[in-house]
């Protein structure tokens, strides 16, 4: 959109904003180090706006709460759109300059009134415009988004709908402005970066592209397939309806994390060969042909790319237990055994020099360079470029930047008679993914020792169900039973489970409709029903 | 920005800028104040006393950490009357300060400045100890004992971390860090991030779970990224043998956490060493169970096995999910490893939102 897929600005900006506009990105549970400096800012007379169909901690400090319904996000911002062209808060110079395709996107958001906004979003228009005037008036002014976002069958519209609102104000390459995904896990930048992608090699550059193709035959002395392959979502579809029959999952317990886990399970079970690399005895472990034990992360050198595109090392600090080892050397000794001839890399360093010298965003990081500079920040094309901390200064990496007009699309399952609650789902502070790490400490296990559903209490009083009493909820897809958490942080008819418990898989209810662009699973939306679980006792949640 | 100007510290030429401490003036310079109860994440508090110093035109000392610098001005860090004052300062606090309870505890901050000054405990402890009693939370221990009351814990759960679990509780010699109705930590709005630990600067805060461990004379730290979030902060792992034991935060201003962390990249490591963790390559055997078996039959089962669904099929029935958890070279390893090993671009990581 902008030319190249991360954050555009760095961590550290944050501290010196005037405004941040937090959407989808339940910040202090999620990444609770970015929220750390977000409270430096709102301390330092920053104003904060945040959309969130919860009541998040963030709403606490915040100037502006717009509790918008899930998955109207593309209403909620062509209104805010709608706002600043209307009121001609728009920047023009910016737009003529850097950018193409604005009066299409004018003439979309002319369709979005506020007032109509409000009937579809629950957020009082008032509201909107408010937050449309700050955002479009505030120099240093970011966009914070993370997997409330994303995670829609229309994720790819949202991110089109906020990149509109970036562009119209200019709030591109200014520094504590930009539009700002923060990465959910330690290296989903790093491993998008390395090339872990159906239709780009490492650093981005397209497998379609035949140039780009013959200079990785030349490199890695194969022909390679022209041919994109499937996202994981696509992978998984593929795998239940038996097109996809061997499978090595290294590092994910895809039982526990992708939506719609029975039929993942279905794929497992009629899957012809299964290789799963992890730490532990996953669930996705047990279905495996072979399992490779792994080192994690204190045992293997290597780097990590975080959410601003810093590049820095991850260092071995102690064995592997056992024979189990590091996934790199494990990688390479696989494709040994099935007759490829990588080389005798000496170390993670050797790799990395390999991918550099393969991909001019990265071409001059190395680990020598990290040893002695700390990290580095891509686009770092030479060995004595400083590394990159705001993206697009001077104008957009690409040339110019494209509108996007985006309509709204509903979500692919709303609640309905049968299935009358909107199952949203994620991240809680103290538990990561599917837990096999923090539920092996004390801590989060004493805070948070079961799984549980958020329901507001007037939903809670109309099915007669007491806080902590334990329920089934079940969706078109599956049901699990949770214990009810009476909560005024969720809107009337909608619910809110994490995912973190094995026992009681969340996922066997999520719904697998996947983004059209990225494949991104509709985590964030879908129909269940709660029903009392009889002479089950009750705990407190 | 207004312009900078010069000012005068123990003698020489320094570069201030307009609304900067003393202190901030001459940390630039390369002078170094000592402070107790200053930590650059908070604001200023002035209550330590430690970071005094002489400034021209003023009878009284006046904290470092506080004092606005003007031009011209001329200020003395180390004198007779500055060193004086912060021996007989150390002084105060060492009657209000048990010793550390463990042999092997870290030399705090205050003992460090103790001996730096030549403190020593001649004055008569406090009557009236402070007392605490053992909160059940699994990660924070305080011994009101050591504590001095500088109240850094408090200002970083307030400024920093903004949940206000912690407060100073009680009147005069009483005086302690509590929660605010006496409640445990964890039925307070307390996070658990333990920053109240590194800030702290005499031991009083401290981890529990070291403490359950063997006694270890020697750690070293090792630094490197969270395994966690895409926040990215950096850690350091202190390992005593073989064993992660502790992590800690790099210092404030060094590195994109600024010193702090979270539960998860501060408490959460005892998944490194836990006895659940695979060992040994397992193979499905003829009965349909996992069994051990050697690396070399693992690794070929596993390329046979995928090789032979590509014969059977084409390579595009193969399918590598990568994982965000792992390095980048491991990343780049496993696209390599589908698209040249196998010769199928069905690769993706397990979380490209």
């Amino acid at each position: 959109m902008f030319g190249a897929g991360a954050m555009t600005n760095s961590i550290p900006e944050i501290r010196d904003a005037d405004l941040l506009f937090v959407i989808g990105s339940n910040t202090t549970e999620a990444h609770p180090i970015i929220a750390m400096e977000m409270k430096r800012a709102v301390r330092r007379g920053a104003k904060l706006i945040v959309a969130d169909p919860r009541e998040i901690w963030l709403t606490r400090i915040a100037d502006l709460h717009l509790q918008l319904r899930p998955g109207t996000d593309v209403w909620l911002l062509n209104a805010m759109a709608h706002v600043i062209v209307g009121e001609g808060l728009v920047d023009e110079a910016f737009i003529s300059a850097h950018t193409e395709g604005f009066e299409a996107v004018a003439e979309t958001v002319r369709d979005y009134p506020p007032e109509e906004a409000e009937r579809v979003t629950g957020v009082p228009a008032a509201a909107i415009r408010e937050a449309a005037r700050l955002y479009a008036t505030t120099r240093k002014a970011g966009i914070y988004y993370t997997l409330g976002i994303t995670e829609h069958s229309h994720g790819t519209d949202n991110v089109y709908a906020l990149a509109n609102l970036v562009l119209m104000t200019g709030h591109l390459g200014v520094r504590s402005a930009g539009m700002n995904p923060l990465r959910g896990q330690n290296n989903v930048q790093g491993a998008n970066d390395a090339g872990a992608s159906p239709v780009f090699y490492p650093g981005y550059q397209p497998v379609e592209d035949e140039g780009v193709r013959r200079k990785f035959e030349e490199a890695w002395g194969v022909p390679l397939s022209a041919k994109n392959g499937l996202n994981l979502n696509a992978m998984m579809a593929a795998l239940a309806a038996g097109r996809l029959k061997g499978l090595y999952v290294m590092g994910e317990d895809i039982v526990l994390s992708e939506p719609n886990a029975g039929k993942v399970e279905q794929g497992l079970n009629q899957c012809e060969f299964l290789v799963v690399q992890d730490i532990f005895m996953t669930e996705t472990a047990r279905f495996a042909d072979v399992v490779l034990p792994a080192a994690c992360f204190a045992e293997k050198d290597g780097v990590f790319t975080n959410s601003d595109r810093r590049v820095q090392r991850v260092r071995k600090a102690v064995p592997p237990p056992g024979q189990a080892r590091a996934d790199w050397e494990i990688i390479c000794d696989l494709a040994r055994a099935a007759g490829y001839p990588m080389p005798d890399y000496a170390g993670p360093a050797e790799v990395y020099a390999e991918m550099a010298r393969l991909s001019p965003k990265f071409a001059g990081i190395s680990h020598e360079r990290i040893e002695a500079e700390g990290g580095l920040q891509w686009p770092c094309p030479t060995a004595d470029h400083p590394g990159t901390p705001t993206l697009h200064e001077g104008g957009p990496l690409r040339g110019k930047a494209i509108f996007q007009p985006v309509n709204y699309r509903p979500s692919a399952e709303l609640p309905d008679p049968e299935y009358p609650l909107l199952l949203s789902t994620g991240r809680t502070l103290y538990h990561y993914n599917a837990a096999t790490q923090t539920r092996r400490d004390a801590g989060p296990v004493l805070r948070q020792p079961h799984n549980f559903v958020e329901m507001h209490r007037r939903d809670a009083r109309r099915l007669g169900l007491e806080d902590g009493e334990r329920v089934v909820v079940a969706s078109r897809r599956g049901r699990i039973e949770a214990h009810v958490c009476v909560s005024p942080r969720v809107r009337p008819g909608c619910v809110w489970m994490p995912f973190h418990f094995a026992e009681s898989p969340t996922n066997r209810l999520t719904n697998d409709a996947g983004d059209a662009v990225t494949g991104t699973g509709e985590y964030k939306v879908c129909a269940v029903r709660v029903e009392k679980l009889s002479g089950a006792p009750a705990s407190a949640c | 920005m207004s312009e900078a100007f010069r000012i005068r510290i123990d003698g020489r030429e320094v570069e201030a800028r307009p609304g900067e401490t003393v202190l901030a003036a001459a940390a630039r310079a390369g002078i170094e104040v000592p402070t107790l109860c200053q930590d650059e994440r908070l604001d200023p508090m002035g209550s330590c006393r430690m970071c005094l110093v002489e400034v021209e035109g003023q009878r009284r000392l006046q904290p470092a950490c506080a004092w606005r610098v003007e031009p011209g001005q001329a200020v003395t860090t180390q004198s007779e009357r500055v060193d004086r004052h912060r021996r007989l300062l150390l002084e105060l606090y060492l009657a209000d300060h048990t010793p550390p309870r463990e042999p092997n505890a870290p030399e705090s901050e205050v003992l460090a400045l103790a001996r730096r000054y030549g403190a020593e405990r001649r004055l008569d402890p406090v009557e009236a100890p402070r007392e605490g009693r053992e909160d059940p939370n699994p990660y924070i221990t305080f011994d009101p004992g050591q504590c001095i009351l500088c109240a850094r814990c408090v200002r970083y759960c307030d400024e920093v971390e903004g949940v206000n679990a912690i407060t100073l509780a009680g009147r005069g010699a009483r005086t302690t860090i509590a929660t605010a109705a006496q409640i445990g930590l964890l039925e307070s709005t307390c996070e658990l991030c333990g920053g109240c630990i590194d800030t702290c600067p005499t031991g009083a805060l401290r981890e529990k779970k070291p403490a359950s461990l063997p006694v270890v004379q020697e750690t070293r730290a090792v630094r490197t990224t969270c395994n966690f979030c895409g926040v990215g902060c950096q850690l350091d792992l202190h390992v005593a043998g073989d064993r992660v034991v502790r992590v800690g935060s790099p210092p404030p201003g060094t590195t994109v956490n600024d010193g702090n962390l979270c539960v998860k990249g501060r408490f959460a490591y005892d998944f490194i060493h836990h006895p659940d963790r695979l060992q040994t390559p397992l193979v499905r055997g003829r009965d349909g169970a996992l069994r051990e078996a050697s690396w070399e039959e693992a690794l070929a089962r596993a390329a046979e096995g995928l090789l032979a669904v590509k014969e059977r099929h084409d390579a595009d029935a193969l399918g590598f999910i990568s994982s965000s958890r792992c390095t980048v070279e491991e990343n780049y390893l496993v696209q390599k490893l589908a698209r040249a090993a196998f010769g199928t671009n069905n690769c993706h990581q397990c979380a490209a939102t």
